[in-house]
């Protein structure tokens, strides 16, 4: 509240009070009464006044000071009303009180926000673990029945794990803090497992792999990574040209890094695509022709990456492949975002 | 031939894990009382046991954790909780392994492999495998022929002894292919043939003539 908007706000009062004053000072001049006089009754008139608006405004803008340099230091602005000192300012009061009933009212209002998304999650969760369980009996039973026809059905079933998996870390990556354990994980195995779990695929589209992995140990929890490498080898093989197709898998060290690229020369992202596939939905040009895609797969990856602390990027030219790179920083003390 | 008694409530699974099982040389017992698994386990002594955690009745750690009290069965968990604190908590109420469904089945048979391997204390006979007059040492992939040592490179190895232990069955490309790539080989048709006929070529350097026989649009044969 700054001192000129304070007057503004008093100034029907002041001139009023002005007025009247101009009004006795002529009465009592017409009267002769001494000059001396009207200057007393001036000082008698105003003093009062003026000490009383001083005051007053400097209790309003101690207040309102003290509230905007408190919000101003907070970067979660809606936690205010919780961090109110007590003041004996009857206006200060009374705003208070009110700031902290509607506060407590949208605490209320949000909790049952919060609860819905708590359970429709812990639905999510039930559900990937029950579905898991046919998914397992189909499978033992083409297991237990190989043929052609129940090879391409184990496929398929492939397809819907990767599905199942992809909801269950979609669901959790607002809050993964509760399950991640990070450990010296080698590089190379974390490759290899995705290549085992993708070789029906890989090996129906004749696809080659190179694996150069040797000796990268890096600090992160496996099972995130291996869904990430999972999301980005799927869309290899999904968007692969037709003959020669093959996948690299290699990490270079820097300084400071242990740099995993995962290359392939498949048909490549457009230019006017590559800054949007990590965005949640995005499909893009090859999402329209080639096959239906979600758009999810790539987004979670980053989601991940970024609470990992890991570097995730992407090069690619139309028809020339793509170059997925995942940085991990070997000297950062691990912190969880 | 060991006993495996599957824990397991979900019917189809139970019935065809057993299936898979039996195909692969294990003698299975299939409970479906739950009430009383633990006596029905401590009773029959099997060589190991596969315990599913979402049970009736009981909850599959309280199980483990009752069998352990007496027994020292191996115990594998297979179960569709796959959080790294399921698997802590499994292994310390005394789990011996624990793997998550959908199950890699050829995983699964490792594990139940050297699970029992451990268990009992029979090691000798896992470094050699003899066929004839062939003696194959794993443990650094060499052959051993009337008298002549031959060297193998890791890969050629595992070709000859994949197709040893399958002897008399036609092993056909993909199956191969297939194989190959679960032991980290990742071949592709012309690397198959490559390393095939090399592998070849060495048996024959030591007097091992016609081994490996091509059966035509069938595959490979070791009779």
């Amino acid at each position: 509240m700054s001192l000129v908007q304070y007057l503004k706000d008093k100034i029907f009062f002041l001139s009023l009070n002005f007025l009247i004053f101009i009004c006795v000072a002529f009465f009592i001049l017409y009267s002769n009464i001494n000059l001396k006089i009207v200057v007393f009754i001036f000082i008698i008139w105003f003093f009062p006044i003026i000490s009383y608006m001083s005051i007053d405004y400097i209790k309003n803008n101690k207040y309102f000071n003290d509230i905007y340099s408190l919000l101003e230091n907070l970067d979660k602005k809606y936690l205010l009303p919780e961090l109110l000192e007590d003041t004996e300012f009857l206006n200060g009061k009374i705003l208070n009180d009110i700031l902290k009933t509607v506060n407590r009212d949208m605490h209320e209002h949000i909790k049952v926000y919060e609860i819905k998304n708590q359970e429709y999650q812990e639905y999510v969760e039930m559900w990937v673990h029950e579905i898991k369980t046919p998914i397992s009996s189909s499978k033992l039973i083409i297991k237990n029945n190989t043929n052609e026809i129940t090879q391409k059905i184990d496929m398929q079933l492939n397809t819907i794990e990767n599905f199942v998996e992809q909801v269950l870390y979609y669901s959790k990556s607002d809050n993964l803090e509760k399950d991640y354990l990070i450990k010296n994980i080698n590089l190379d195995i974390v490759v290899k497992n995705i290549i085992k779990k993708n070789a029906k695929e890989l090996i129906l589209n004749k696809i080659k792999i190179e694996t150069d992995c040797e000796d990268s140990f890096v600090y992160t929890d496996s099972k995130w990574l291996e869904f990430i490498l999972n999301q980005i080898v799927i869309n290899s093989i999904k968007y692969k040209k037709e003959e020669n197709s093959y996948i690299k898998f290699y990490t270079k060290k820097d300084k400071d890094n242990i740099i995993l690229f995962i290359e392939d020369n498949g048909i490549g992202i457009e230019d006017k695509d590559i800054d949007k596939v990590f965005e949640k939905g995005f499909t893009g040009e090859n999402g329209r022709k080639y096959s239906k895609s979600t758009g999810m797969g790539l987004y979670i990856c980053k989601k991940l990456c970024d609470k990992l602390g890991l570097k995730i990027s992407l090069k690619s030219k139309k028809n020339e492949g793509v170059v997925v790179t995942i940085k991990f920083n070997i000297l950062d003390y691990y912190y969880y975002r | 031939m060991e006993n495996i008694i599957l824990v397991e409530d979900d019917k189809i699974l139970r019935e065809e894990l057993k299936i898979f099982l039996q195909k692969n040389g294990f003698n299975v017992q299939t409970p479906d009382n739950f009430e009383t698994i633990v006596e029905y386990i401590l009773e029959n002594e099997p060589s190991l046991v596969l315990l599913d955690l979402n049970l009736p009745i009981y909850d599959g750690y309280h199980i483990c954790r009752e069998l352990r009290k007496k027994s020292n069965i191996p115990i594998i968990i297979v179960t569709s909780r796959n959080t790294d604190i399921d698997e802590l908590i499994g292994i310390n109420l005394g789990a011996d392994d624990f793997i998550t469904k959908p199950y890699n089945t050829q995983i699964l048979l490792a594990r139940i492999g050297a699970l029992l391997k451990r268990s009992s204390l029979d090691n000798k006979k896992d470094n050699l495998l003899k066929y004839n007059d062939i003696e194959l040492n794993l443990l650094n992939a060499t052959i051993f022929y009337k008298g002549q040592n031959l060297e193998l490179t890791k890969n050629e190895f595992k070709i000859l002894c994949y197709l040893i232990e399958n002897k008399g069955k036609i092993i056909s490309r993909q199956d191969f292919i297939e194989y190959l790539w679960q032991t980290d080989f990742f071949v592709d048709d012309a690397t198959l043939t490559v390393n095939i006929t090399r592998l070849r070529k060495k048996l024959e350097s030591i007097g091992i003539k016609d081994f490996i026989q091509t059966k035509r649009g069938l595959g490979y044969i070791v009779k």
